[in-house]
Formats: structure tokens, sequence, C-alpha cells
């Protein structure tokens, strides 16, 4: 789903790019803070800077489960990265590929798995031309936003009602459908083409590769979890 | 994590030769109501998930996947390597 350059109007692609430098730069906040600690003052006493110097100035560190979480958002984007070139046959002559925004959230959490989304759409569009640059933010609010974010607080929510298995599967369904959406009124509101037409079209298409995309989506997560082994927590 | 990159790369070589060719549903929309060809081709690195220097189609396509596994991998263990030293 990824959308080329010249499919919309530049000030839609600009209005997106701003909107994804906020979500992206919020969510390396909240990432930042979970990987790192405060250090605590006596550590930098010892090495002999006076505490007094360091007023106002709280430096963080790696902690050891930040060092392992990055280690683990690098393996989820490259699983995300190799999942999304396998494009599946879907009818009419049509393929569909994982988006993958679910399975990063879900082994990651929210706003880990968004970036590791958004990393891969940068690597596909800088090294291998797809998706366009303009519309990168387009690409990186419908896939990781409306693809990974949103999506999150379905999975997380429907859990507490029913099993986990089958809340990954809707949350991985309605993030291709909120994706395609997501696109159809960028493109339509772009003048492209009648919103209408391509709302209908989108998801029309899109209703049926979020089957696929949830089931594959259920598989990978338990397949990571397997072979991610004991660091399952991180 | 061994298993897991071995993972990854088994899906791109898989990929690289059983993937389905037809377009995707933003493009096979596209073509339908008639509007792809405003969308403007852009060449990169990699165009096409292709390593134009192997000239044999899968394995090229391969080649370009397992890059781009070891990009995104890269990417965050080097982001890691670099806060960890700071």
């Amino acid at each position: 789903m990824h959308i080329p350059d010249g499919f919309l109007d530049p000030k839609i692609s600009i209005g997106m790019l701003g909107a994804a430098v906020a979500v992206l730069a919020y969510s390396m906040a909240k990432v930042k803070e979970s990987v790192t600690a405060l250090a605590p003052q006596e550590a930098f006493a010892a090495v002999g800077k006076g505490v007094k110097n360091l007023a106002g100035q709280s430096r963080r560190i790696l902690t050891k489960f930040g060092e392992q979480k990055i280690y683990k958002m690098g393996m989820v984007a490259a699983l995300v990265f190799a999942a999304q070139m396998f494009n599946f046959p879907i009818a009419y002559g049509t393929s569909g590929h994982l988006i993958g925004g679910v399975l990063a959230v879900v082994l990651l959490g929210p706003f880990a798995g968004v970036l590791v989304i958004a990393a891969v759409l940068v690597v596909q569009a800088l090294f291998f031309a797809d998706g366009g640059l303009l519309v990168m933010g387009a690409n990186i609010i419908n896939m990781a936003f409306f693809g990974a974010l949103l999506p999150y607080y379905i999975y997380a929510g429907l859990k507490r009602f029913i099993p986990e298995w089958l809340s990954i599967g809707a949350a991985a369904w309605c993030s291709v459908v909120m994706a395609a959406l997501a696109a159809s009124f960028e493109i339509g509101l772009s003048g492209t083409f009648a919103l209408g037409a391509v709302l209908s079209s989108m998801l029309k298409v899109h209703i049926v590769i979020g089957i696929a995309e949830a089931a594959i989506t259920v598989a990978l997560v338990y397949m990571f979890r397997k072979l991610f082994g004991a660091k399952e927590k991180v | 994590m061994k298993k897991l990159l071995l993972l990854s790369i088994l899906i791109v070589i898989l990929a690289a030769f059983f993937a389905s060719a037809h377009p995707d549903g933003l493009e096979k929309v596209a073509e339908h109501l008639g509007f792809m060809d405003k969308g403007i081709e852009r060449s990169s690195l990699m165009t096409d998930y292709s390593v134009s220097l192997v000239p044999y189609e899968g394995i090229s396509t391969a080649l370009a996947g397992i890059i781009g596994v070891f990009i995104c991998l890269g990417l965050f263990w080097g982001a890691g390597l670099l806060l960890k030293k700071t």
C-alpha cells in the first residue's frame, strides 16, 4: 500500500509529513524514556564531576533492558521488511502483502512498534524506490499510525474480553482497512480521482487482504515469541 | 536471535522466487480507475527489489532482500550502540 510520488497533492503530502514527524517525535521520546534510566548522580561524582555541575541536566543512560529492547526492535524491523516482500495472490489478478503494523506493536508495544514500521518504510523508499519521497509522511501516517499505533489499542482493548490470538487477528484486519481508508482519503482529497470511487475500490480489495494480514500476523507473532526465547518480556 | 534472522532471510528468499507478481491492492485500484500514470517512477539503489549487477531475477531479488533485512537490523543495532556509548 505504498503511495508513489505524484498520487497526492503536494499540500496534502507536506501536511502528512508534518503529522508524521509529530507522531515519530512523540514515539521516539516515549521509547527513549523506556530504554534509558536517570543516571545516579553518585556515578558522576565518582568520575570526578561535581554533582553541582549537573544541576538541571539529568543524564539518562541506556539500561540493560533498553539494550535488549533495541536489539529486539531491529529483529522485528528485519522480519517486517522480509514479510512485506512476500506478495500473496488474492482474487482478480491482485496481490497483497503484509503491513506488519500489528505484528510490530504486539511484539514491541505501541511506540517502539511505530518507530519500527516507519523505519522499514523509510528504508523501502530510500533504497528500493518503494513508496515516494514527498509522500513518505502520508505512507508513515497510513501504515505506522493507522496501521500500527491505533490498532494497538484495538488489540489491547479486545484482549481483555477475547483470546489473545483473536484480538491480534481482529486488530490486524482493522489495521489494513484503516490504512486503506486513510490512503483513499488522501488520494481523493488530492483530487487525483473521485473520493467515493477510490474509497469503495480500496475497501473492496483490502477487506480481503486484511484477512491474510490477520492470519499471517497471528502466525508470525507466535513464531517470533518462540524463536526470541526467554527475553520475551523485553 | 540467530534463528529469527534466519527466518527473515528464509522469507526473503521464498518471496524472491514465489511471491505474486500481480499489482498490490493500491496499484490494482489505481490501474482499474486509471490514475496509475499519475505516479512518478523513481529509481534508487535497488529499484524494484533487485540488484542490477546480478542478471538472474530471483537471485537478484533475494540478494536485494537480504541486504534490506540487514539495513533494517543495522539501523536499530547501530542506534543501540550509539546510545550505549553516550
